[in-house]
Parts: C-alpha cells; sequence; structure tokens
C-alpha cells in the first residue's frame, strides 16, 4: 500500500476562488525520496499541505477526488496520528516555533513531551536531533533570538525528534548560506532510508542532492514525473528555473556564429569548463 | 544617503552581535549585503531601518540619525521589505495594501490614485488589485510588499532575500524594478545568499564575517578573492569562476562573459 496515494484531486481554497490543484494523482511509496518541483503558483506548496494532512478538516472533507495516507483519508486520523506519521516544515521558520520553549532544548522536547514519551527517550531523540542539525551550541538560546537559518535548523530538528514516517520539507534550505545547505542536505542523505523525504523546492541543487525521483508541476497538473535527466531537460525546466547562466553564456556565443555546429550547450559549471577549454583552444 | 560610523551593537546583556561596522552609500548605488548565517545580517538590517538602535556609533539615512528619529518617520527615508511578507501585510485588499503608505503621505486623492495605480501596473497586480493579500502565491505576495514601499518612494530601499522563493519569470521582473530604482537614484541595500542575483546587480559588495565588516568592494574584487568568499561562506557565480577558470577577467553575468570571450579571440559580434 501507498504511503501517500492522490487520485484525481481537484483543490480551490473556497467556492469563488481560482482552482490550485486540477485533478492531480501522485503515489508515493514508503522510503521514497521525492521532490516536488515549479514555478510561482503551480500549486506546489498545496500539495505538501495535503500531503502532510496540514489543511482544515472542512476543507478537506469539501473536495474532489482522495488522498489516502496509510490508506486512510486525512480527516479520519487524530493530531496525534498525524504527528507520528509526518512532519512538516514550512518556509517560515519563525511560524513553525512552538511559542512555549525559551530555550532551543526545550522547543525541542516539546512535541515528544506532547507524546507521553518517557524523559530518557525524549533526551535521545533531543540529543539526535541537535547533532544532526548543527544546533548544540546554540541549546540555551531564545529561539526567537536566533538568525533565520539557525531557526529554520531548529524547525527541522523539531520535526525529526517526533520520528515521523514523512518528512515533508517546504523550500528547507532557503535561509541558509551554502556552507549550512550543504552540512544539511548531507545529514539529510544520512537519516534512516526508511525515512520518506518530500521535498518541495524553486532551487535545483537541494532537489538534486536529495532526491531520486522528480515531480515538475505546472498549473496544479504533474507535467512530469521521473528522474533527473528526464527532468532537466524537461522544456518548462528553463522557463521555471531559468537557464544556467553557463548555458545562456554559450547560447549568447551561438548567436554570434561562434558556437561550433553540434556541440550542445553546457548546463553544468564542470561540462562548461570542458567545453570552452576545447573550444577556446579550437578559436585561438 | 546611508552613513554607518563605527556601529556595534548587542542585545540587552548579550555578547556584541556587530562590532566596529563603519561603511556609506550614495544615490543609485545597489550594496549588497552578504555573509554566514549568524553573521549579523539581519541585525544590521533591523539597524539600517532603525527597528534596533545603535549601542555604540551611528547611522544616519538621508541625514536622519535612526537613533534619534522615530521610526515612522526613518521610514520615510528607507523603505523595508521584509523576509516574509506576510510579516508586514496588513490589509484585506492589494490596493488597500499599497494605498496605505501614499495615505500617510501630504498627497493629493488623484496623486495618490495615480501613484499606486503605476506601481500596481509595474509589479504586475492590477489584475489583483481587489484580492486578499494573503491569497495569492508567494511571488505576488512578495510584490505586494515590493509595491506598497514603492509607493511611498523612499529615497533608500532595503530588501531583505528579495528573489527568494520566486521563479525565473518572477525574478526577472525583479531584477528589472530594482534596475529602475537605481536608475533613479535609489540607495538599494539587499540581503542576500543568492551570489548569481548580487552578481547581476549589485555595484558594491559588503561582507559580515562574525558581527565584523570583512569586505566592502566591488562584485567582482571580491567574487575573485577566495580568502573573502571564504569568510563571508559564498560561492562566487558559476560564470565568474568560468571566467577565471580560463584565463579571462573576472565576469558578472553571461553577457559579460560572452563579450570578454570574444575579445580575447579578437573576434566580434558578428563574425561567423
Amino acid at each position: 500500500m501507498a504511503l501517500i496515494a492522490i487520485e484525481n484531486l481537484v483543490f480551490a481554497y473556497g467556492p469563488k476562488m481560482p482552482v490550485i490543484l486540477d485533478g492531480l494523482s501522485l503515489s508515493i511509496e514508503a522510503g521514497e525520496r521525492v521532490a516536488i518541483l515549479g514555478g510561482n503558483g503551480s500549486g506546489k506548496t498545496t500539495l505538501a499541505h495535503w500531503i502532510a494532512g496540514w489543511l482544515p478538516r472542512a476543507a478537506m472533507n469539501a473536495t474532489s477526488g482522495a488522498v489516502l495516507a496509510n490508506g486512510k483519508a486525512w480527516p479520519a486520523w487524530t493530531a496525534l496520528e498525524r504527528a507520528e506519521a509526518v512532519q512538516f516544515v514550512g518556509q517560515i521558520p519563525m511560524q513553525q516555533l512552538s511559542g512555549f520553549a525559551f530555550t532551543v532544548y526545550d522547543e525541542l522536547v516539546f512535541g515528544p513531551g506532547n507524546l507521553g514519551l518517557e524523559p530518557d527517550e525524549i533526551r535521545k531523540r533531543a540529543d539526535w536531533a541537535l547533532d544532526i542539525c548543527n544546533l548544540r551550541h546554540l541549546v540555551d538560546r531564545d529561539p526567537f533570538t536566533l538568525s533565520g537559518g539557525e531557526q529554520q535548523r531548529l524547525s527541522i530538528a523539531a520535526a525529526l525528534v517526533m520520528h515521523p514516517k514523512a518528512l515533508v520539507l517546504d523550500e528547507p534550505t532557503g535561509n541558509f548560506d551554502p556552507e549550512s545547505r550543504d552540512n544539511l542536505l548531507d545529514q539529510i542523505n544520512r537519516l534512516p532510508s526508511d525515512l520518506t523525504i518530500i521535498l518541495c523546492d524553486m532551487a535545483l541543487k537541494p532537489a538534486l542532492a536529495i532526491a531520486k525521483r522528480f515531480v515538475l508541476l505546472d498549473g496544479g497538473r504533474i507535467v512530469a514525473d521521473g528522474g533527473a535527466q528526464e527532468i532537466l531537460s524537461h522544456p518548462r525546466t528553463s522557463a521555471i528555473f531559468g537557464m544556467p547562466a553557463v548555458m545562456e553564456a554559450a547560447l549568447l556565443l551561438q548567436q554570434a556564429g561562434h558556437w561550433p555546429a553540434g556541440e550542445d550547450l553546457p548546463l553544468t559549471f564542470g561540462r562548461a569548463q570542458e567545453q570552452f577549454g576545447r573550444i577556446t583552444h579550437v578559436a585561438g | 544617503m546611508l552613513q554607518v560610523e563605527d556601529v556595534s551593537f548587542h542585545y540587552p546583556g548579550g555578547v556584541n552581535v556587530l562590532s566596529g561596522i563603519s561603511f556609506s552609500a550614495g544615490a543609485g548605488e545597489v550594496l549588497a549585503l552578504v555573509g554566514r548565517n549568524g553573521a549579523g545580517k539581519s541585525t544590521l538590517l533591523r539597524l539600517l531601518n532603525g527597528l534596533r538602535k545603535p549601542t555604540r556609533g551611528a547611522i544616519s539615512i538621508d541625514g536622519r540619525n535612526t537613533a534619534e528619529t522615530p521610526v515612522h518617520l526613518i521610514s520615510h527615508s528607507i523603505g523595508t521589505v521584509f523576509q516574509s511578507p506576510e510579516q508586514q501585510v496588513f490589509n484585506a485588499t492589494v490596493r488597500d495594501e499599497v494605498m496605505f503608505g501614499p495615505k500617510n503621505l501630504p498627497l493629493t486623492a488623484q496623486e495618490r490614485d495615480t501613484r499606486v495605480a503605476a506601481v500596481l501596473a509595474r509589479t504586475r497586480l492590477t489584475d489583483q488589485a481587489g484580492q486578499h493579500p494573503l491569497d495569492l502565491d508567494q511571488a505576488q505576495r512578495r510584490f505586494v510588499a515590493l509595491a506598497s514601499v514603492l509607493a511611498t518612494q523612499p529615497p533608500a530601499l532595503l530588501l531583505d532575500e528579495p528573489q527568494r522563493g520566486l521563479d525565473a519569470q518572477s525574478r526577472s521582473l525583479l531584477e528589472g524594478i530594482i534596475l529602475e530604482e537605481k536608475a533613479a537614484g535609489r540607495c538599494i541595500v539587499i540581503v542576500c545568499h543568492d551570489m548569481e542575483f548580487v552578481a547581476r546587480l549589485a555595484t558594491r559588495v559588503i561582507a559580515l564575517a562574525d558581527g565584523a565588516l570583512s569586505a566592502d568592494t566591488t562584485p567582482a574584487d571580491f567574487f575573485s578573492n577566495s580568502r573573502l568568499t571564504s569568510e563571508a561562506s559564498v560561492e562566487a557565480p558559476d560564470i565568474l569562476r568560468l571566467s577565471l577558470a580560463l584565463g579571462l577577467s573576472p565576469c558578472l553575468t553571461p553577457a559579460d562573459f560572452a563579450g570578454a570571450w570574444l575579445n580575447h579571440h579578437h573576434l566580434n559580434a558578428s563574425q561567423g
């Protein structure tokens, strides 16, 4: 049975509001690492909310189509059951903080405490999450005095301590400097392999680092679902994510008549360096 | 326009988050404020718009000392677009939100209407004018926040990660607006982690490391210096790295690169 099974979902936020998800079907198995990509207004965040069961019960009941988590519709889940099934980390870390904690450590133990876990188990989970998200040096800080990137790491840690079956991340590294981003992506890749990770993003780098499967959304519909190469070469990709600068430079030279016929345009820095090196040699 | 003199800051009872920061900026400059997480960028942003006061040193914007000027008057000199538009949008329609600033300025009703209509058109929000800002998608919400600041026409703009979460089309619209504001003589400060965006737009890079100023230089010099980029934990844009790897002068955009490459090989754009 699929962990998440979405069938022909049509969704708008109200009767007179535009349709955000338009007949969307998607199935995600336990342990999959999936990136959901798309431009502004494509429906990524709304789909992420559906996958995480993060919409009001009335909205979910009024929708056409079906969304099942482990075979059961979200409105039938209790809040505690859902908290242990799927955790969602949104784009604005400030909105994820409980508001009940005066230190980073208190924020981390807030969720497991509400699950009624034993103190030893709570401590063990908090220690694990502190290391994964590189928060140990901030353990006594007030969460509201942290920088945006630090708050984002705390939000992810607070989701991980719940030991969910699936983690839904909505642009998780948008607040990060490259070093912090790469560290976090590395740590995410070390998480237990049975944890399902669903990443929604506008940036390709985190998606390519984490996901094995890529779903491209456009206008509330899935326009591609496959491997990295399929997505990178899809005609909508350049329009949504922008052309890589090295490719744009090669295109300008091609338009000026200085790019060899039959030579493809480079997508990555490494390929560009190799091609320009070779072409420079010929031109020089 | 913008003068930061030996500014230090600490939160009550805490250690210095910023120490001895000095720089200045004039009309038509676009400053990129960069640095690793926790370097003090957001704190400096709150000092520049007067939400916090320096614990040492002084900041003046358009001749006003931020420590001695009420925040609502500082906002006449420097308009801030925060990272999350949800934190600064509070009216029930896009038009009311954009109109809020001009309503508090000495303008006639006709002047206000003209100004708001023009800003909505520039930010491509004319068709959304009657909608609730929070019913819009992420990019449109950001443009609502930007439009509400542009409508007050402050001499300086402060943009916190304005490109974040924007697709290529929206980024292109944003870049165009920033360049127009620069041409109109605004002093613009952008807090940014996206170095391609910095390379395309900034005239100067101000880098922070551990609360101190680690660089104040041109983007080409900054990105060509691996010590400076490493201290600020930023990655030089691919196009600049490629230009250096091929022995060209540091290029910030694909167009710069194509020109330098043709020049290097004594070719011209029309030669086949």
